[in-house]
């Protein structure tokens, strides 16, 4: 296996690489029941986590993960009232090469821009989410949670339900489920899945149709409130009873023992009812931890060229 | 030629109603075309200076670029872009008239005019807005910009969103005989996109543009065309089904005229690659199919020009993330070279589709002559020499800007001379 820098996408990972990631979050995992959950590979190493768009949860996972593999973190907050369209972030890059991180963590609203900060500097990159594009990490904790529960992929089923169209979970989430075997259903809007979309997903126009495919797993995508005023769709309440996993599809979902994924946080009464919510085959909280392992195992993975 | 008198011996000539070349002399005196033939007698005490395999072709010309001046000096102005002009062998442009302030009263045609007869060593002619400030909403000082000499007007870089005030535009401007030049895209559809709408955008998360964005408008336009008589020119075609549309009407007699700029026949949105923002250009980079289908319209004369849409941006504009750099290329250094390269030394068309696409047919939109190679016609002349690169350096270029793909790069094909009456414009001629 080369050694790689940056994470920036699933689409150019190797199955080798995939599966060390995977491979490697396990032990790490298992260090979370112990009473000291910290070992040694990235000491010395600095994290720094960058992000344009405010992200509690990613970040904290993040930090969490990096600590735990003994790197130092730093927080840089770029508020956005102070970068006008992204003007600045070459510079910003400069004052980080000047900083000598090792590892810089990114989450912005433009497509690319990890791309583009992976190469003006020699620390490693790690994509927290950039526009539509990509979210890879996020897609490698889904297939580390996916396996947890079924083992081997091939032939299984998910069923992703939501913003296709702007969503970059959906993108990197459906990328490694395919590397993985697995099949893919996309179920949604019409204004919200893409005419355009890669051939691997499987389009259903209606929840019933979707079901009856027999999902080993549904992922829902969070409805982002604020697209609200594009009119992708006339209302919260119509999204919710004709795409989403209402307590009355709830029991048809539950009947049949399928699994659901969510990538946090959820609306509920629009994505899901209440009932999903404490049903014992609901992965949430468990993609939540398996994102610090599955972290912890890309920093461990990454090379940076600040050595 | 210090007497204004000299022969280019043994040039090639390329002409728009003629696949071959001419072997032919040009014997030049005081920047008229003396005698044109092959075998010309050596004059005493007259400079001969041997174009032998070169390419000499009337000056291009060039109805689609943007200076920047007034206003964002920092990327053009009309000195620097029209020396850029001349460095690719082309001896007369067209302004647009997006600046800040917009060219959209008499005065600042007069004033970019003015401008233009000091700083520039070519023709630089201007174009006013169709609506005050571009902003698509009143009329523009139309009669009084044509007075002045606007050639077109246009709101290039917007389309007239309001069908009103277009359709009023065009019956006005129609009474002065004056071209109405249309950026075709719908504001609606195109929303915040940076690049052609398909797999590829979706691939790369980034917004897209719909080809409809352009088709609409641009059936909009003509059909407005048809019913107000005014002539109107479609800009910057991207689409086949854009540029079908445009075939279909001007069979059925409509006055619609068209161009084709060189980065959407070399181009297509899978140059992009991985967020490379030189290839961000509005309308966008569409579909691998597109090139071939644009490429024949022109080689069919469905494109009545070439034009570079010559868009200069800074570095570090170009060097923001995909979403936020601004949209255009520059076009006016590397026409010449990469059509060449790509096109005629590839034996996809012939000078003669050049020179007509690229020289004459433009002057005839704006109602000028054509460049001959006749005696007693004033010289206007690019020497081109096909077995030379170029390699477009920053050093070499001479547009303020340098935001092509080709920079840097090495293309077959050299503009060695440019001369324009008594001036000699450009002189690196390899002896």
């Amino acid at each position: 296996m080369e050694p790689r820098k940056d994470l920036l996408d699933i689409a150019s990972l190797s199955m080798e690489e995939i599966e060390f990631v995977l491979k490697t979050a396990g032990p790490f995992k298992e260090l979370f029941t112990k009473s000291i959950k910290k070992v040694p590979p990235l000491r010395g190493k600095t994290v720094l986590t960058l992000f344009y768009e405010p992200s509690t949860r990613t970040r904290s996972s993040f930090e969490i993960a990096a600590k735990r593999v003994s790197a130092d973190v730093t927080n840089f907050t770029v508020s956005s009232s102070s970068v006008v369209k992204g003007e600045s972030i070459l510079d910003t890059i400069d004052t980080l090469q000047a900083m000598k991180c090792d590892y810089v963590v990114v989450r912005h609203g433009a497509a690319g821009v990890p791309n583009m900060i992976s190469k003006h500097t020699k620390a490693s990159v790690v994509n927290a989410g950039d526009g539509f594009h990509a979210h890879p990490t996020q897609a490698l904790l889904d297939a580390f949670t996916l396996r947890e529960t079924f083992g081997d992929l091939v032939g299984k089923k998910i069923l992703i339900v939501g913003d296709i169209l702007h969503s970059r979970v959906a993108r990197s989430v459906s990328q490694i489920c395919e590397k993985l075997g697995m099949e893919i259903g996309v179920l949604g809007p019409g204004s919200l899945i893409p005419r355009a979309r890669p051939e691997f997903m499987q389009k259903f126009y209606t929840y019933d149709e979707a079901l009856a495919w027999r999902p080993d797993a549904i992922y829902l995508l969070r409805v982002q409130l604020e697209r609200q005023n594009d009119q992708f769709f006339p209302s919260l309440n119509e999204y919710h009873k004709i795409y989403g996993l209402t307590d009355e599809r709830f029991r048809q979902v539950e009947g049949e023992g399928t699994w659901v994924m969510h990538p946090g946080p959820v609306n509920r009464g629009v994505e899901l009812g209440d009932d999903v919510m404490t049903y014992e085959r609901t992965l949430i909280n468990q993609q939540v931890e398996n994102g610090i392992a599955v972290r912890m195992a890309v920093l461990y993975w990454l090379q940076p060229e600040t050595n | 030629m210090s007497n204004g008198a000299y022969i280019l011996r043994n040039g090639q000539l390329a002409q728009e109603d003629t696949p071959e070349l001419l072997g032919a002399d040009l014997f030049i005196e005081k920047g008229l075309l003396k005698a044109v033939g092959p075998n010309l007698p050596a004059v005493d005490g007259v400079t001969e200076i041997d174009c032998v395999s070169r390419v000499i072709m009337p000056g291009l010309f060039d109805a689609h670029v943007h200076l920047r001046e007034p206003g964002r000096e920092d990327k053009e102005s009309i000195l620097t872009g029209s020396e850029a002009a001349i460095n690719g062998g082309v001896t007369g442009i067209v302004a647009m008239p997006n600046c800040t302030p917009a060219i959209d009263s008499a005065g600042m045609v007069q004033s970019v005019l003015d401008i233009a007869s000091r700083e520039a060593r070519i023709p630089v002619y201007t174009t006013g807005c169709i609506t005050k400030g571009r902003l698509g909403k009143e009329l523009a000082d139309i009669g009084g910009m044509h007075a002045r000499g606007a050639v077109m007007i246009t709101d290039d870089g917007d389309p007239v969103g309001n069908h009103q005030v277009l359709r009023r535009a065009m019956e006005y401007a129609r009474e002065f005989d004056l071209i109405v030049a249309s950026h075709c895209e719908v504001k609606e559809l195109s929303g915040t996109g940076a690049m052609n709408e398909g797999e590829v955008s979706y691939r790369l998360g980034v917004p897209g543009i719909p080809a409809a964005s352009e088709e609409i408008c641009i059936s909009r336009d003509i059909r407005l065309a048809q019913l107000t008589g005014a002539h109107v020119h479609i800009q910057h075609v991207t689409s086949g089904e854009g540029m079908r549309t445009i075939e279909r009407f001007k069979e059925d007699g409509i006055k619609v005229t068209c161009e084709v700029s060189p980065h959407h026949l070399f181009f297509n949105e899978t140059h992009i690659g991985d967020y490379d923002t030189h290839y961000k250009m509005n309308p966008p980079l569409r579909r691998v199919e597109d090139n071939a289908i644009l490429l024949d319209g022109l080689k069919r004369g469905v494109f009545d020009i070439i034009a570079t849409d010559h868009a200069p941006h800074t570095d570090f504009e170009k060097q923001l993330d995909f979403g936020s750099a601004p949209f255009g290329i520059t076009g006016l250094e590397t026409a010449l070279p990469t059509l060449y390269q790509n096109f005629i030394k590839t034996e996809m068309f012939g000078w003669d589709l050049l020179v007509k696409r690229y020289s004459a047919e433009p002057r005839r939109l704006l109602k000028m002559e054509p460049v001959e190679f006749k005696e007693g016609a004033k010289v206007d002349l690019t020497v081109f020499n096909p077995d030379r690169e170029s390699v477009f350096t920053k050093e070499f270029m001479r547009s303020k800007s340098r935001n092509t793909p080709f920079l840097d790069q090495t293309v077959q094909g050299h503009v060695e001379m440019v001369i324009l009456g008594e001036d000699v414009l450009l002189d690196r001629l390899q002896k």
